[in-house]
């Protein structure tokens, strides 16, 4: 192993790729999202509940936004009605401590503080609640005085958490909050792991699956060929988005509905076609070539040839297949998810995409944008990547 | 005279030509078509011709490296022991491979990209074990420097030698099986002349040293004239003159023979040459002509040549020739 490893990295390709700077820079991106992905989901950076946890307003606009008039207003709604809902429970000092949003607690859980500091603030707030729905609100200075004055009030009800949790919680707010005011940031993170996962399992299954069935496809020919070409002639005949949700639908109500296991099997069920394809090609030409005849010249036998000989120069088919496959993946999960045949229980970007229609209609963009931009970047580089593989080491190309 | 080492008889290979949707035969291209020869032991026996006559195929075909269509070849491993080469099942041929090895023809095609050279000469012999594993690469430097590559090149990859070296790796590989008969598919068409010569005399000091017998193809007429103990000429998938080489350099009785060798350059401008120049191509070996195979050509041909393929007739006892015209 270590051996083709040194040849591989001081070939003309590898010092081809090298000199590849944007190649570089996308294998920068690529490394660090499968970085983010091994914390996530072996070390558990981001745990799936903190993605799913209520951290603060809903639709609370990102760091650098500007959140209008309409929207302050909103938030301050829901930090009173936090407080004011757990005045209605059956033991208001215990719903209070329950309060909670990644540190953000109330400044005291004694009923009595609370009801005092809830009762200075409900008249303003319903009064400026009042003046909202009337024209010219946002323009009068006056009314925008008030509504700050009313900001620091409702602030002043709650403690800031402190050190790393603050840290974390100004981390999460960073990118706002989406409809269930969970944060969009914290999910687009922890959508890298559900992403990188399906991609890797989706590429090294179908390659696997593609290079061996192209492999002995075109190695032994005859009826062995016509089985294997048929089959993947026939699952290429139906377009492969239907195919992929009749399979996720298959799987409704089956124990593995909820895992990601029915999303793996339409995945590899439909994209080790591509391999398989080019790897049949490349396999029947270099069947005829002198080093394969050779080979069975000096007696070898031919699982012997086909390992030893053929498929290790399919593998930079397998590596540009792999690189394909495993941006092809990740954005059919998009797909799927959104059409809501994908990934459940767990934030990915099809899942935030799907979710934020209805932000979107309302004009809030932070969700899709955050789910797009960590999807589009990690395509991006992929597709760079791939491309400048091809031109590094096909032989072909000078 | 003992019996050969090889012997071939009506060696035949067909390829169906498939058209349309339904890939129905229609016809076959008869790239070798009932060719009979025998390889003496200690002996070099050059099959020659165009490109495209068949004499590769012919070779693979002795190899079982393609399937022949029909025919019979035996090979005699010793004198009274007979071997149906064409008879044999896959595992039984995979044993008697060890006696009957090919050198190709492309030196940069014939070598797995992917194995160092040490792998490459040494993997034949682990495969068959005939040496013990903490041999093999003892072995495989003495192979190296018997074909005359320097031990320590064992560690390097293919891509880092030059044409002539890599077919020096590849004649290390063939001999490693230490094998009794060896084809040369065009060995030296792709190198340099002055490497050809080189490897030339590589393959004749082995086949002093090892008792090799050699089948030669080549179409280059000054290295078979070199090499060979006996030639035989090729034509459209048929043998059309077998003899030594003194009977075919000096005494060649077939037109088609006498054309390709007034066709050898000779290195002395004073010389006036008379050239027989053919007209036209090779026929199609789909649609071969009728009757004699080489009357389209010929400058000699009758109409008796269009009717018949002529018999081979025995010129002497080393030489023969199918021609109509020979009495």
């Amino acid at each position: 192993m270590i051996g083709p490893m040194k040849r591989l990295l001081r070939s003309r390709g590898a010092r081809k790729l090298g000199r590849d700077r944007l190649a570089l820079a996308s294998m920068f991106v690529i490394g660090a999202y499968l970085a983010i992905a091994i914390a996530v989901g072996v070390f558990g950076l981001i745990s799936g509940e903190e993605a799913i946890f209520r951290i603060g307003p809903d639709q609370l606009v990102g760091a650098w936004g500007k959140p209008t008039v309409e929207q302050r207003m909103h938030y301050l709604e829901f930090y009173v009605d936090q407080v004011d809902q757990a005045f209605d429970k059956r033991e208001p000092e215990k719903a209070l401590a329950a309060i909670d949003f990644f540190g953000l607690r109330t400044v005291s859980t004694d009923e009595d503080v609370m009801a005092e500091k809830l009762e200075t603030i409900f008249d303003p707030f319903d009064e400026l609640y009042e003046l909202q729905e009337e024209e010219g609100f946002a323009d009068d200075p006056e009314n925008f005085a008030r509504l700050e004055k009313l900001e620091v009030d409702i602030a002043a009800m709650f403690q800031q958490p402190e050190g790393w949790e603050r840290r974390y919680r100004d981390i999460g707010l960073l990118l706002g909050t989406d409809r269930q005011g969970r944060s969009i940031l914290l999910r687009a993170v922890y959508a890298i792991k559900v992403a990188v996962q399906i991609g890797l399992v989706a590429a090294l299954v179908s390659v696997l699956i593609g290079t061996i069935l192209g492999g002995v496809a075109a190695f032994f020919g005859g009826w062995v060929d016509h089985v294997i070409v048929w089959l993947y002639s026939t699952l290429s005949a139906i377009p492969y988005i239907i195919l992929l949700m009749v399979l996720a639908a298959m799987f409704l109500g089956s124990p593995f509905e909820g895992t990601l296991i029915p999303v793996y099997v339409a995945f590899c069920m439909t994209f080790w076609i591509g391999p398989c394809r080019v790897v049949r090609g490349e396999v029947m030409k270099l069947r005829e070539l002198e080093y394969v005849q050779a080979a069975t010249a000096v007696g070898f036998g031919r699982t012997r040839i086909l390992l030893k000989h053929i498929i290790p120069n399919t593998t930079h088919l397998m590596f540009i297949n792999f690189s394909l496959i495993f941006i092809g993946a990740i954005k059919a999960e998009v797909i799927l998810s959104f059409l809501g045949l994908g990934v459940k229980n767990e934030p990915s970007w099809g899942v935030m995409i799907n979710q934020s229609r209805q932000e979107v209609i309302a004009g809030f963009m932070w969700q899709i944008g955050a789910a797009t931009f960590f999807m589009f970047t990690l395509v991006l580089a992929f597709n760079i990547l791939s491309d400048a593989l091809q031109d590094a080491f096909d032989p072909k190309h000078v | 005279m003992s019996a050969p080492l090889i012997e071939v008889t009506g060696l035949t290979k067909w390829f169906p030509v498939r058209r349309g949707v339904l890939q129905r035969k229609v016809g076959d291209v008869k790239a070798v078509d009932g060719v009979s020869f025998h390889v003496d032991r200690d002996e070099t026996l050059s099959l020659v011709g165009e490109s495209g006559c068949g004499k590769t195929t012919a070779a693979r075909a002795l190899l079982r490296l393609v399937e022949p269509t029909a025919g019979r070849a035996i090979y005699r491993p010793s004198e009274d022991a007979e071997v149906d080469l064409f008879g044999l099942g896959a595992r039984a041929l995979r044993r008697w491979r060890r006696d009957l090895q090919i050198v190709f023809q492309d030196p940069f095609e014939s070598l797995n990209p992917r194995m160092s050279v040490g792998q490459i000469v040494g993997e034949p012999l682990r495969v068959h074990g005939v040496c013990a594993r903490d041999e093999i690469d003892a072995r495989v430097e003495q192979l190296l420097e018997r074909v005359g590559l320097r031990a320590d090149v064992r560690n390097r990859y293919p891509h880092e030698f030059s044409g002539g070296q890599r077919q020096r790796i590849g004649i290390a590989r063939a001999l490693a099986l230490e094998p009794k008969f060896v084809v040369c598919d065009e060995a030296v068409s792709a190198l340099d002349v002055s490497i050809q010569a080189q490897i030339l005399n590589l393959l004749g000091d082995l086949r002093r040293d090892f008792g090799l017998s050699f089948l030669f193809i080549a179409h280059d007429l000054s290295v078979v004239k070199y090499i060979s103990d006996r030639i035989a000429v090729m034509y459209l998938g048929r043998i059309v003159e077998t003899g030594t080489r003194e009977d075919v350099f000096e005494r060649a009785a077939h037109p088609y023979t006498r054309a390709l060798l007034s066709a050898v350059p000779v290195p002395d401008p004073k010389r006036k040459k008379d050239r027989i120049i053919l007209q036209g191509d090779v026929p199609s070996p789909l649609q071969p002509p009728s009757g004699c195979h080489f009357r389209t050509r010929c400058p000699l041909a009758e109409a008796r040549c269009a009717e018949t393929y002529p018999e081979t007739v025995r010129l002497s006892a080393t030489h023969s020739a199918a021609c109509h015209l020979l009495p």
